[in-house]
């Protein structure tokens, strides 16, 4: 009986295995490749009398020697081990599969083709010329579906064919194309023939061209100074792999032409599209689609700001009954001024954290954001950031921790140092938390206007801090260009979305939970007068400072609330809680114990105790401070810089009372 | 092949489409000669994956210090997938 060794070569997902595997049935053994750890496949099978050998060779993009799998494939093939060399290929995708094929033309080792996918193909709507392409390339060609082993008759007749005849593939077409290629006449006359057997002169010559580490090194050792001398000159001049990568893609348009026929869609953007990446139009969208989504994002918060009222409204009837029931005067206080109030300020938050979530991940989600980033690329590259800053600021508006660690994408050391220092302008969820909630208390309606005035001073923020801080970082160096794929849009999987959104919500009360009740307590316990009479440390020490927090239109008291946003925005709201709770603070408790105070809702409190001006300054100050202590530690981690983390750190916080004090000015001028 | 590496020098962000576009052929074109470009490593694909963050998120609640790789922050980022984002490659070898 007579025997033949087959080599099975193509790209990864062309369906390899599945023919591997069919043919080989159990007659198959799996080991690695000699000193390397790449998995080699081994069987046999028997067709017509005949007893084939089969070797699965590792799947990758071309045969350049740039991986463990390419230079495995070439030195078997190389080697002569295979008689026939079958040759995989995409039918759905062919104008991009056939480039093995192309790469593979000019070795001298028959081959045959499979068209894999067949069933892909035709429903695509594609039909393909086998006879044609066969016609063009001189070697059998067949067009099958490896999972469906009923079609398999034309592959062994094609394997026979190619095994008896030793069919080799047409060249001259594709050598044609290379003959106008810079260099490559040149060099194929130096090159001297048969340097490396099994592999044709323009093989080699193709190779050369793109710089090949196995080729060149075969050069070195075999030809004279002079003459690598001289190919080092020509391809010097010569564009390598980008000329010889055309001319392969242009011969495989050669073969292909006439012989496939599909329903090409015309190219044309969509009109939304066309809006988004238009020169003049494409910000003001990108702008009015944040605000909008940001707006609509106060729908759905409304209700659970209802929730949060209900349950303060609680602490008049909860406090009344623990007295009545005789419960210690501390532990009933604790329970309505901390555990209450705390809670009361949580879920009125909650609403808004819903809310942007769904928004945004809604818009992320039908494809819009991918849109966003793209409209801001041209802007990255005026701040001297690369397009994919952009990711960690859209990343920011979640969580500036995860912004920051979303900077591990960008190599230089500069562009990330200046990423985070402008991802630390974009308000995180916390303040979209936080913000949006005191907004709406102070300013009803008017909360809308505060948020848009935020966006726009985020924008002017990241400018001025990009040239503050840009000059030390980035240098004007050549940028290169971006390549995006805009996903198509796609209507939205509500279940999974708010899956999410949910999981988002429920996370942040547990983290915000445990962040208010903490400082709350903390600080009801410092403004709680153990001495009757006495006044709290808390009060004496804010009374000190608040004539030099008044400067940054700040009360004491909203001054703590600023500095402690900088351990966590939400913490705020804990020191609030706790300072403003039932009106004359140092009196708090005996008034509680009036009941009168405990009636009383902070939010009215708020209201009388703070002005417009001192909210609007306040609702700045926390905005624009530091993000939290988790995000300075995720800075450091990602900077590796104490001076530069340190520097961050202190711009912030100074920018965030300069901005407190310019809002409190307008807000004088306002109200 | 060179008309794209002209577009792809010049530092302006595009999509697949106006590459297409401007270079009068098809999207599946573009894409191709993308995969090749990446293969030959002139430009790289971005990966927006962030493996961890880094231990740092003790106060965040939803790390999964899983020992998995590729455990992200819940609270920090969209629950480890960037949804819908298409892909991105910024060129690096020319």
């Amino acid at each position: 009986m007579s025997t033949a060794t087959i080599a099975l070569l193509g790209q990864p997902n062309s369906g390899k295995s599945t023919l591997f595997n069919a043919l080989t049935g159990l007659h198959q053994h799996v080991g690695n490749w000699p000193g390397k750890t790449v998995e080699k496949k081994e069987g046999s099978f028997s067709y017509n009398g005949r007893e084939y050998g089969l070797a699965d060779l590792p799947g990758s993009y071309s045969l350049s020697a740039n991986s463990d799998e390419e230079v495995i494939t070439r030195d078997f093939i190389a080697s002569g081990k295979a008689d026939v060399v079958c040759i995989l290929a995409d039918s759905s995708q062919l104008e991009r599969s056939l480039f093995m094929t192309a790469d593979y033309a000019g070795i001298s080792v028959p081959c045959f083709l499979v068209l894999n996918m067949a069933d892909v193909s035709r429903e695509q709507g594609k039909q393909i010329d086998v006879k044609t392409i066969e016609e063009k390339l001189g070697v059998p060609v067949i067009l099958i579906s490896a999972n469906d082993k009923k079609e398999y008759e034309p592959f062994y007749e094609a394997l026979e064919k190619a095994v008896e005849k030793k069919t080799m593939l047409n060249v001259s077409s594709l050598e044609n194309t290379y003959e106008k290629i810079n260099g490559y006449s040149e060099i194929k006359n130096i090159i001297p023939d048969n340097l490396i057997p099994g592999y044709s002169t323009m093989w080699l010559d193709v190779k050369t061209l793109e710089n090949d580490p196995v080729v060149m090194e075969k050069l070195k050792s075999a030809m004279d100074k002079d003459a690598l001398a001289k190919i080092e000159e020509v391809k010097r001049n010569a564009k390598g792999a980008i000329e010889t990568g055309g001319a392969k893609f242009a011969w495989i348009d050669d073969v292909l032409k006439d012989a496939v026929s599909d329903s090409k869609d015309t190219m044309t953007l969509g009109k939304l599209d066309r809006l988004f990446t238009s020169k003049v139009w494409g910000k003001p969208a990108v702008v009015l689609t944040i605000l909008l989504g940001l707006i609509l994002s106060f729908i759905p918060a409304l209700p659970l700001m209802g929730i949060g009222m209900v349950v303060s409204a609680l602490k008049a009837p909860v406090g009344d009954l623990l007295t009545t029931v005789g419960c210690p005067e501390f532990i009933t206080a604790i329970l309505c001024n901390v555990v209450i109030q705390s809670f009361s300020f949580i879920f009125q938050m909650l609403g808004f954290v819903f809310g942007v979530t769904l928004v945004f991940g809604l818009l992320e989600e039908v494809g819009v954001m991918a849109r966003i980033s793209y409209v801001f690329d041209n802007t990255m590259g005026k701040l001297g950031l690369q397009g994919k800053s952009v990711m960690p600021f859209l990343v920011s508006f979640g969580c500036t921790m995860g912004g920051a660690a979303g900077t591990r994408v960008i190599d230089n050391w500069g562009q990330k140092v200046l990423t985070i220092a402008l991802a630390w302008a974009v308000p995180c969820g916390a303040a979209w938390a936080v913000v949006p909630m005191l907004s709406t208390l102070f300013f009803g309606s008017y909360a809308v206007v505060v948020i848009v005035a935020i966006l726009f001073t985020m924008l002017l923020h990241m400018w001025i801090t990009a040239k503050i801080f840009g000059r030390h970082l980035v240098k004007k160096e050549d940028r290169y260009g971006m390549i995006m794929e805009l996903p198509p849009y796609h209507k939205p999987k509500w279940g999974a979305l708010l899956r999410y959104v949910l999981g988002r919500t429920k996370d942040t009360f547990i983290r915000v939970s445990k962040v208010v009740l903490l400082v709350c307590g903390v600080f009801w316990v410092l403004s709680y007068s153990f001495v009757p009479g006495s006044d709290p440390i808390l009060y004496t020490i804010g009374e000190a400072i608040e004539p030099v927090t008044k400067i940054f239109g700040l009360k004491w008291q909203l001054f703590m609330a600023f500095i402690v946003s900088s351990i966590g925005k939400e913490g705020a709201l804990g020191v609030i809680s706790a300072l403003f709770n039932g009106g004359n603070f140092s009196g708090a408790f005996y008034d509680a114990m009036s009941g009168g105070a405990l009636a009383s809702d902070l939010n009215d409190t708020l209201l009388a105790n703070v002005t417009k001006p001192e909210a609007l300054a306040f609702i700045f100050a926390i905005t624009f401070n530091m993000p939290c202590v988790v995000a300075l530690a995720a800075t450091y981690q990602e900077v590796h810089s104490v001076k530069w983390t340190a520097r961050i750190a202190i711009y912030y916080t100074v920018g965030a009372m300069i901005l407190s004090m310019i809002a409190y000015h307008i807000g004088l001028l306002i109200w | 092949m060179e008309g794209l590496i002209k577009l792809l020098k010049d530092g302006h962000a595009r999509t697949i489409e106006m590459l297409a576009l401007e270079l009068d052929t098809t999207p599946a074109d573009i894409k191709r000669k993308l995969e090749f470009l990446e293969n030959t490593g002139i430009i790289k694909r971005v990966s927006f994956e962030v493996s961890s963050c880094g231990g740092n998120c003790g106060s965040c609640g939803g790390c999964e210090h899983s020992g998995d790789e590729k455990a992200t922050c819940k609270s920090c980022m969209p629950s480890g997938e960037v949804l819908n984002m298409g892909e991105m490659w910024e060129v690096v070898g020319l």
